[in-house]
């Protein structure tokens, strides 16, 4: 029971039954409240008006006439429209339409106006009483009986709309509660599930878009992120155990081997100097996982600004120019007009560098490799570089962004197979993705980055 | 050039006390926060290197940004692990003139302290002439010309070569150039300056010319008079 009062569905139906009560009471309040002003009160007033007319009469003519008076118009009347009576002073009828003085009517002179249940008559009757000059008693009375229905049909109106709110109401919030429980249930069984460690779980989102779909389309997207990070952590440990032990190995048996061997100066200079190199290419891969660590943290999207991808690759072919002159190879750059996109200038042109690098790295001397700069139909930029290289095996294309991953074709080549991480990882900050494909021959790696560049 | 370090790991501040030393600079060295605040506002330096995490939890900036305030206007070279773009940005805001980050190689360092240290000599003087040999240069008219040749130079090589020439006999470093000429504070893989350098000599030096540029070994490059 108090699960189900905090249920915050119940809680929310509950409100609205009340206030649907509130609006039915502000309706029918003011509705009672003209009946009575209307029915009560203006025939109140028309009885005092007649009573008066008698009084006038008994003031005129006296008793008798008053008498007379009252038994002519019972007499014309239709039964039971007006109630008449004059007594004496000791309450015997004198005349009109009722037998006795009825019950229950003060008996203190003066003109009051009284509802009655007269016996024997119809109930419901509004009564004026005056006393006359003499002690004599006047009785001028108004049947009310016919508005009875009319005022029961509303009663129960009124009482048949409360109880059908309230049935519905509460039918309705226990259903609506239900239904939120079972989809909450479910997403708290696929969060549980997350939690005890399987990272592949995802909410359920078999529903047509409503709030709560929409909710776990976010948490999903959350999700989604979450496990790359983490994906991308446990990667990254693996891979600092595997590439950064190499050549921290080649480099411990390099000076263990000096300390033995003991070579001439120039010799253990040389060694020296390798034994450098070999921490500059530690070094070289730390600074590039800090820099992906960095990326991937997201904190470098409070610095975006209003950039010209075309300008920024311009920038960066014209500073790879003279780099691929000296190789032999056709370098060529296209780009359709500006090309705005909310980014950092500095990252993009990172990884437009990498692009170039490794496709000159890999294409053959007097190779040819563009740079295209576009805007596709639904307003995404997209930066192609395509070189006429060996290209990526097609198997080995999903994983060519993985941190340290290195083809076959590249494994001779320098470098720390970090620089397509590098890459992917600054699309994927701009709310964009790496694509990688064939150019028949060679590579054709596009980076496409939505109009908006909202966060993933 | 007397120069002071503020720097607390023993090891990295005999290196380069001993590095600057043979370069012929005279070296101070503070091994903590406020020694080295100390000595700075006491004596005059042509250039300060100083550490950004300084034992007792004293953050190098801080102690910058003291001196500024003070109005001490010795170049700054700031020695940092950190090498995010932003913390970078912080280190220069709060005073700093140049920022290196750790590990780094002592011809890096060496450069970095000349540049600072020349700066601080002909400081504010924005040349319009700049030249070296019989290599001169205008920088308001961008013409350039060797002895009676006028060299034609595309706009970056031009920012490059006005670059060399105003650290004319110092060494600059192939991270200095590109951050200098180009922006970059990335690490491009390929030898891409080494091949401006070339591009850009064959149009300085001809044939018959007295070479201007030198390659510096494990360190980068040195423009003088005399090749």
């Amino acid at each position: 029971m108090v699960r189900l009062i905090r249920s915050s569905a119940l809680t929310w139906a509950l409100s609205y039954v009340l206030l649907g009560l509130a609006a039915l009471a502000a309706f029918a309040v003011p509705l009672w409240y003209a009946w009575n002003v209307t029915i009560y009160s203006g025939r109140e007033a028309i009885l005092l008006d007649d009573a008066q007319r008698l009084t006038d009469v008994f003031n005129r003519e006296g008793v008798a006439g008053l008498t007379a008076h009252i038994n002519e118009r019972v007499g014309m009347q239709i039964a039971g429209e007006r109630t008449l009576l004059l007594t004496d002073d000791a309450y015997r009828p004198l005349a009109g339409n009722l037998a006795a003085w009825p019950q229950g009517i003060p008996s203190n002179p003066g003109t009051h106006a009284v509802m009655a249940d007269l016996a024997g008559q119809p109930p419901h009757t509004l009564l004026v009483q005056t006393t006359l000059r003499g002690g004599y008693h006047l009785l001028v009375g108004r049947d009310l009986s016919r508005f009875l229905p009319l005022e029961r049909r509303f009663t129960w109106g009124l009482f048949a709309s409360v109880t059908f709110l309230f049935v519905v109401g509460v039918a309705g919030a226990i259903l609506i509660r239900r239904e939120l429980l079972a989809r909450v249930q479910g997403i708290r069984q696929s969060v549980s599930a997350i939690m005890q460690g399987d990272l592949r779980h995802r909410l359920p989102t078999a529903r047509s878009g409503d709030e709560l779909d929409t909710l776990s389309q976010t948490l999903n997207g959350m999700l989604e992120h979450i496990e790359y990070l983490i994906h991308g952590i446990s990667n990254v440990s693996n891979s600092i155990a595997h590439d950064l032990r190499t050549p921290l190995a080649e480099l411990r048996s390099r000076l263990e081997e000096l300390t033995l061997t003991r070579p001439s100066p120039a010799e253990t200079f040389a060694e020296i100097e390798a034994a450098v190199a070999d921490v500059d290419r530690v070094m070289r891969i730390f600074s590039a996982l800090l820099r992906l660590a960095e990326i991937d943290s997201g904190a470098r999207r409070s610095g975006f600004v209003r950039v010209d991808a075309a300008a920024v690759a311009a920038e960066v072919v014209e500073f790879y120019e003279p780099a691929a002159e000296q190789k032999g190879v056709v370098f060529s750059f296209q780009a359709a007009g500006e090309a705005a996109v909310a980014g950092d200038p500095v990252l993009l042109a990172q990884a437009v560098s990498n692009l170039i690098d490794n496709s000159l790295k890999s294409v053959p001397d007097r190779g040819a490799i563009s740079v295209r700069v576009g805007r596709r139909a639904d307003g995404a930029v997209e930066i192609a570089v395509a070189d006429n290289g060996p290209g990526i095996d097609d198997a080995d294309k999903p994983k060519a962004a993985e941190r340290f991953f290195r083809g076959d074709a590249s494994r001779g080549t320098p470098g720390v197979g970090l620089g397509l991480s590098i890459v992917d990882a600054v699309a994927k900050l701009h709310g964009g993705v790496l694509q990688l494909l064939d150019n028949h021959p060679g590579l054709l790696a596009q980076m496409v980055l939505p109009l908006t560049s909202a966060p993933p | 050039m007397k120069i002071l370090i503020v720097e607390d790991n023993e090891r990295v501040a005999r290196f380069v006390t001993r590095g600057l030393r043979e370069a012929g600079h005279t070296v101070d060295h503070a091994d903590n926060g406020r020694e080295g605040m100390f000595i700075a506002a006491s004596e005059p330096y042509d250039v300060i290197v100083m550490d950004r995490m300084l034992p007792g939890n004293i953050d190098g900036l801080a102690i910058i940004e003291a001196l500024r305030k003070s109005g001490n206007r010795t170049p700054i070279l700031i020695l940092s692990a950190l090498n995010d773009v932003d913390e970078r940005i912080r280190g220069l805001r709060s005073g700093g003139d140049d920022y290196l980050t750790k590990p780094f190689a002592f011809g890096e360092l060496l450069a970095r302290v000349d540049a600072l240290g020349r700066r601080s000599i002909d400081s504010g003087a924005a040349q319009r002439t700049l030249q070296v040999g019989d290599l001169r240069m205008d920088v308001l008219s961008r013409r350039v010309t060797r002895g009676a040749r006028v060299v034609n130079l595309q706009p970056r090589e031009f920012k490059l070569l006005e670059y060399l020439m105003r650290h004319a006999n110092q060494v600059v470093t192939r991270t200095m150039l590109l951050e200098a000429v180009w922006d970059y504070n990335f690490d491009p893989q390929t030898n891409v300056v080494d091949v401006h350098i070339s591009k850009l000599r064959q149009k300085i030096e001809h044939d018959s010319e007295r070479p201007l540029v030198r390659t510096v070994r494990n360190a980068g490059y040195m423009m003088t008079e005399h090749g």
